[in-house]
């Protein structure tokens, strides 16, 4: 009877051979797409897909036996097809090798794409189980797959420089911070519309070999935001307005502003803020929906064109005034032209007064996109000197006491 | 048994008849020698040695004829002594040897002339005598192999089995020590001693033992090993169920927490049973060293025996099936160092695998001046010229090696074979079913290891099932003063050490009488200053339980009287 | 030689045939009808547990050396207790299809994308049957280590996903009403009825019957800490809304956590450990349907029955994963009725009819012990 079973079960486990391996496929098999650009086809009604592939013999040097090295560390490709899964298959027609997708660092979006909606796109995105959900993504006003290809900055592969780039904006602040979860979580909300970091060209790269023909090769640099409404991009903010729209959203870990001098209004101080924290509160009454939002900072100042006194007050209290009323133009500019102009909530505001009201939101929820535009927003600034940087005194002239004496 | 079934004999009274029942069985060898010794001379009585050249130490022969030539004659012609009671006279006036026993038997005088004794047989004495004399060439007591320590007693077992008995006897002056014997191999007639303590051991535990080694039936035993196949647990297994040891000092350990030890002859390996998995991968520093440094080291070999385990199964899966794993830079890494290599890549571990036991086999049985060659070319060879010809990717070369190193960390021989039995499935399973074949072959070894007993013990004890008394020495070495009881394995006398051990400043004493000093298990007086405490530590190994006791004898002057 | 097993084991056995199901599977199905409240309806569910689990003990206590099957028997004959096997072994088939359906989805969907469904059921099949032929000793201690993966998953998890989460998407609470959310819980329920019936079989073994009621009580809400953990994360790392997408959500968010900016997609790790923990949830189901089909023949031993047993369960698993849409469709309405008409109707009566009929069962003790 024993010797039955395990017979039983050898049988069986040959079952488990019949697999043969199946899913199985070697690394150096692999086309590792490094970034995906989206632009619109020649033809009507066409998407053109560009991915990037790393070639790691040239992007990591040569490890072990010489393998090919040809110079190039990545091998870009472009494609057309009437969805972006069709295109993406004629791709694995031109590669030698299976077109591998976790690996990938970015999606550039072209902006004339956006505006036609990316429903498809978030939707082949996240249902694809090779995808990561931290894929950066980002719309572009330029040819997309012009951006993927640029060499920016150090790196070697173009795709991994941009995806570098997001990496230290909580300090630059020049563009927020999205992934594919958040764009999928923002398109599926009822409130809350999704918000897309938008790319750029800037042409600020000065050629080592010909130095004094100034900047003359293109880089690609953070630029701002991109406002949709649904799945279609309704209007772009440039990176001078992000502050009022990332505080709402995410946590900054510095922040600069540049003011006026005490006592000076033609020569600009620079200060920056540190341990910001933010809070939106909402207020129901009588069928109106208001926030109030705070907004508290310490300003530590980081270069003054004047003397600054810190031990002065008046000088620190005017200080303080003028970065308060910095700020607060700044923000407010942003949530007016995202209220107003565009009319689509990127400010998670619904979502915050759904957590307040949940009884009252039920009357708000279909029509919020007419209801948003009509919020009051106040908006309450305070800063607080902390810190001269290194400096106790004010950095002025010795020459000029001398003068004087 | 005598080798060829011979009815039972006995001797007679006769002289000529005894010899030559005997040289009927052993005359032909050229080193079987026949003494012949004329005693008494007045009555003319005649008496025989017999022995084997080689096996004896002659000088004692020498006395043996001696004094049954002249000094014996003098003592009895001097006290006038009656001549009639041969037998009696032997016994007390005349052979001068410490101890020796008589038999009527042939099969009993056989087998100790074939064990180095020398059989005396004298006309008119029904009774053989057999004196013992063995003296054969052996290696002295030296450093083991196998298994070394940086700090601990150097001295290890050989090949004589009263040499290693009382190598452990000296460790453990207690009444309760215990050692019992035993017979093995029909034509080997291999003496097997049962050591165990008294009081300590389980009841039935020495009872198992004693079954399982009178029910072997084979011609021959050589080694230790023989007999650990033939009385183990799960004959089918890879897992060893039974610990084999060179050292005195973890058998002396071990016996202190009730387990049992089965010396061979003619083998330095004692078997010591019953095991835990976990004791494979302790080692005696971890309780000379102090608790912390112990406590490391242990860490680091179970991270060792992890790696070993599963390490080349994980970079193969990851690299064929689920590339998405692997953080990106990596990746790129790997596949630029994979870009010319032909095989894939399980193909290319199991090639590295067998590469790395053949040189390791090959630098175990080079004779020693062309060892270190082999080492050195081997390495470079290997390492460096394959990879630069491109049959190997660097990669597999560091996962291999640290592999390698990872199993050799484990300190007892026989578990490290079995880890690098066990990876081979694990390779392979994973190679052709990712990380379902990972987590099922993965699930059916820690099923098979759970199944499996050892005397009795859960192989696996104390991790599953769970004793939470037993973990102070699973994986930290609990220092000495905490630990209080024995593991579960031992019967009686559960606690081992007496109150509050731990060392602390006194408590307005002016002696120094509250430092607990702790000796070595060979342990020497310490400091007269201090409370002499005589430990008689004798631990090695606890497998998973590491409750030892500490015997502590307080001199007059201590702590004990104050109370 | 009546095989034992220890309090600690039988709370190690509850908790792993808690865990794998509910952390994805059912959380992605609670929340297509509660959104963010799932984890409000996780905690009303094992509450809901423990009281079923206390009527388990109290009436199995009545008889404590036979099974829920045995006392049926005792009680009201032979054939109604052969008719309970069946729908215990009913209970159980059920239950290995929907604990299938979570470990191919988990592995296939994720990992093996190409691989063909068989290879994971007749894995399965292979690694539950050798482990029941050990007996239940073995698959308690494996239950023993399964524990300890399990919080290994849950520290690896929290330390990926802690950065991102969002306090803000829990809130509001109660969105989905009072009722709805105690509603949803059924789901939730389905899995631990499963615990509730293993427990009906085989409390028996676990000694000392004087500490069941603690030790599965402190099983229930330890599993129920642990469980709870994953649907807070889920809504707050993810949003209710992208939860309610997928079919797997735990594993979507085992996706999303990253340590770090070196090791993205480190959920392979997390799976390896999820796969010993629904392992022993296999095994477990596979050997209490074994012991009904014995019950029902009316063998003194389950092990000849294992192959027969086996297959059923495996066809019937096969057949129920083949497409996606019909397992989610069994998994939330059929067998949230099965299931739970079963766990709480048998044990229920049983604790009924154990009152009335008491003196019945003292006298069958006492023929027993005499």
């Amino acid at each position: 009877m024993m010797k039955k079973i395990i017979l039983f079960h050898a049988l069986l486990s040959v079952v488990l051979l019949l697999g043969a391996c199946s899913g199985k496929r070697e690394i150096s098999d692999l086309a590792l797409v490094m970034a995906v650009g989206l632009d619109k086809g020649e033809k009507e009604g066409t998407v053109k897909v560009t991915a990037q592939v790393a070639r790691p013999a040239d992007a990591r040097g040569q490890t072990g036996a010489p393998s090919g090295q040809s110079g190039e560390p990545v091998w870009t490709v472009e494609t057309e097809g009437s969805s972006i899964f069709e295109a993406i298959r004629q791709m694995s027609s031109m590669s030698s090798r299976r077109v591998f997708w976790a690996h990938n660092f970015i999606i550039v979006i072209n902006e004339e794409v956006a505006k036609e909606g990316i429903g498809d796109v978030i939707d082949f995105f996240t249902r694809n189980p090779e995808l990561r959900m931290r894929t950066w993504v980002t719309v572009t006003p330029e040819k997309a797959n012009e951006v993927i290809s640029t060499v920016t900055s150090l790196e070697v592969i173009p795709g991994e420089a941009l995806a570098k780039l997001f990496r230290y904006t909580t300090i630059s602040n020049q563009a927020p911070r999205t992934v594919i979860m958040d764009l999928l979580s923002a398109y599926l909300s009822e409130s809350t519309e999704p918000l897309l970091a938008r790319v750029a060209f800037e042409t600020s790269k000065i050629d080592n070999k010909a130095p004094d023909k100034g900047a003359q090769t293109k880089q690609v640099v953070l630029a701002g935001a991109g406002i949709f409404k649904g799945d279609k991009l309704v209007g772009t903010l440039k990176p001078e307005e992000l502050r009022g729209l990332v505080l709402f959203r995410e946590k900054l870990d510095s922040g600069v502003a540049v003011v006026s001098c005490p006592d000076d209004p033609n020569t600009p101080l620079s200060v920056e803020l540190t341990n910001q924290s933010f809070n939106v509160k909402p207020k129901y009454k009588d069928g109106d929906i208001s926030y109030d939002a705070s907004f508290k900072a310490h300003i530590r100042v980081v270069e003054a064109g004047c003397s600054l006194d810190l031990s002065n007050k008046k000088h620190v209290k005017k200080l303080e005034d003028n970065v308060e009323k910095e700020l607060t133009s700044q923000i407010k500019t942003t949530v007016d032209k995202i209220q107003k102009d565009y009319g689509a909530d990127v400010l998670e505001l619904g979502k915050v007064f759904q957590n307040e009201y949940p009884y009252e939101w039920k009357h708000y929820a279909n029509s919020w996109d007419e209801v948003f535009p009509t919020v009051k927003i106040n908006l309450k600034v305070s800063a607080k000197v902390e810190s001269g940087s290194l400096l106790y005194k004010p950095t002025t002239s010795g020459k000029k006491e001398k003068k004087e004496e | 048994m005598v080798a060829n079934n011979t009815p039972q004999r006995d001797f007679t009274y006769s002289l000529t008849y005894n010899s030559s029942i005997i040289k009927e069985l052993l005359g032909g060898s050229a080193d079987f020698i026949e003494r012949k010794v004329t005693f008494l001379e007045k009555k003319d009585v005649h008496a025989a040695c017999f022995y084997i050249d080689g096996l004896v130490n002659t000088q004692i022969i020498e006395k043996i004829v001696q004094s049954l030539m002249f000094e014996g004659n003098e003592v009895i012609i001097r006290n006038d002594l009656d001549t009639r009671d041969i037998e009696r006279l032997l016994e007390e006036h005349v052979l001068m040897n410490t101890n020796f026993i008589e038999t009527t038997e042939l099969e009993s005088a056989i087998k100790s002339i074939l064990s180095g004794d020398t059989v005396l047989l004298v006309e008119g004495c029904n009774k053989a005598f057999q004196v013992p004399t063995k003296g054969w060439a052996q290696r002295g007591v030296s450093e083991p192999q196998a298994e070394q320590v940086v700090r601990g007693p150097r001295d290890g077992f050989t090949e004589s089995i009263r040499v290693n008995t009382a190598l452990v006897r000296r460790r453990i002056r207690d009444t309760g020590f215990r050692l019992e014997e035993l017979n093995a191999g029909k034509r080997t007639k291999t003496d097997i001693n049962i050591a165990y303590i008294n009081g300590i051991v389980k009841k039935g535990l020495v009872d198992e033992v004693k079954e399982r080694l009178n029910r072997i039936d084979i011609d021959g035993i050589l080694e230790s090993g023989y007999i650990e196949e033939l009385i183990r647990d799960a004959p089918l297994s890879p897992f060893t169920t039974i610990m084999s040891t060179e050292r005195p000092d973890k058998v002396a350990s071990s016996l202190l927490e009730g387990r049992v030890a089965i010396f061979v002859d003619n083998t330095p390996f004692v078997l010591v049973v019953p095991t835990y998995f976990w004791e494979f991968l302790q080692a005696s520093d971890d309780y000379y060293l102090g608790f912390m440094a112990g406590s490391f080291f242990r860490i680091v070999r179970y991270t060792a025996f992890i790696l070993s385990l599963t390490l080349t199964s994980i970079y193969v899966m990851l690299v064929s099936f689920h590339q998405e794993m692997i953080p990106t830079p990596l990746a790129l890494t790997i596949a630029s160092g994979r870009e010319v290599v032909p095989f894939p890549v399980l193909l290319e571990a199991l090639l590295m695998e067998l590469t790395f036991e053949l040189m390791r086999e090959a630098g175990l049985r080079m004779p020693k001046p062309v060892g270190s060659a082999v080492s050195i070319v081997g390495s470079l060879v290997i390492g460096q010229a394959a990879v630069q010809a491109g049959i190997v990717s660097p990669f597999m070369v560091i996962i291999v090696a640290t592999t390698g190193i990872s199993s050799f960390v484990i300190p007892n021989y026989s578990a490290s074979y079995s880890i690098r039995l066990i990876r081979f499935p694990l390779l392979i399973a994973s190679g052709t079913l990712g990380l379902l074949g990972f987590a099922s072959m993965f699930a059916l070894i820690a099923i098979h290891a759970l199944s499996i007993r050892s005397f009795g013990e859960s192989y696996l004890a104390p991790a599953t099932p769970f004793q939470p008394q037993d973990q102070k020495d699973t994986i930290f070495r609990m220092p000495w003063w905490a630990m209080k009881k024995r593991p579960q394995l031992a019967d009686n006398d559960t606690s081992k050490i007496g109150e509050s051990q731990l060392p602390q400043p006194p408590k307005g004493d002016e002696h120094g009488e509250s430092t607990h000093t702790k000796a070595e298990e060979t342990s020497e007086r310490k400091e007269p200053e201090s409370n002499a405490e005589q430990q008689s530590e004798t631990k090695e190994d606890s497998g998973g339980t590491g409750i030892k006791q500490l015997k502590r004898r307080k001199s007059p002057k201590g702590k004990g009287d104050e109370k | 030689m009546k095989v034992q097993i220890t309090n600690g084991m039988f709370m190690a056995l509850i908790i792993n045939m808690l865990y794998a199901k509910s952390i994805g599977l059912t959380q992605g199905i609670m929340a297509r009808e509660v959104g963010g409240d799932i984890w409000i309806s996780t905690i009303f569910s094992s509450i809901q547990g423990i009281v079923i689990m206390a009527i388990v003990i109290f009436a199995i206590k009545r008889l404590p050396n036979g099974d829920m099957i045995d006392q049926y028997g005792q009680i009201l004959g032979k054939w109604i207790g052969k008719g309970v096997a069946a729908l215990v072994f009913l209970f159980f088939l059920g239950a290995y299809g929907t604990i299938m359906a979570t470990f191919v989805y988990h592995l296939k969907d994720y990992f093996l994308p190409e691989a063909h469904t068989i290879l994971f059921i007749v894995a399965a099949f292979l690694i539950g049957s050798y482990a029941i032929h050990f007996g239940i000793e073995v698959i308690a201690r494996m239950a023993l280590i399964g524990v300890f993966s399990v919080m290994a998953l849950n520290i690896l998890l929290l330390a990926g996903s802690i950065s991102e989460f969002d306090i803000k998407e829990l809130q509001p609470t109660f969105d989905s009403g009072f009722f709805s959310t105690l509603w949803a819980s059924r789901h939730h329920d389905a899995d631990w009825a499963m615990a509730t019936m293993m427990a009906c079989m085989i409390l028996p073994l676990v000694r000392d019957s004087a500490t069941w009621i603690r030790s599965s009580t402190s099983g229930l809400i330890f599993s129920g800490v642990i469980i709870v953990m994953w649907p807070i994360l889920e809504v707050g790392v993810l949003s209710p809304e992208v939860a309610a997408q997928y079919i797997v959500s735990c594993m979507q968010m085992a996706r999303s956590a990253e340590i770090g900016l070196f090791l993205h997609r480190y959920e392979m790790i997390m799976i390896a450990f999820f796969a010993l923990s629904i392992l022993t949830q296999i095994m477990m189901t596979f050997l209490c349907s074994s012991i009904a089909v014995q019950k029902i023949i009316g063998l003194k031993d389950y092990r000849p029955v294992i192959i027969p047993v086996g297959l059923v369960l495996s066809a019937f698993s096969y057949w129920m994963i083949g497409s996606h849409h019909r397992a989610m469709g069994i998994i939330e309405k059929e067998w949230v009725l099965v299931s739970l008409s079963i766990a709480i109707g048998l044990p229920g009566m049983l604790f009924v009819l154990g009152a009335i009929f008491k003196k019945k069962l003292k006298k069958k003790e006492e023929a027993k012990t005499v």
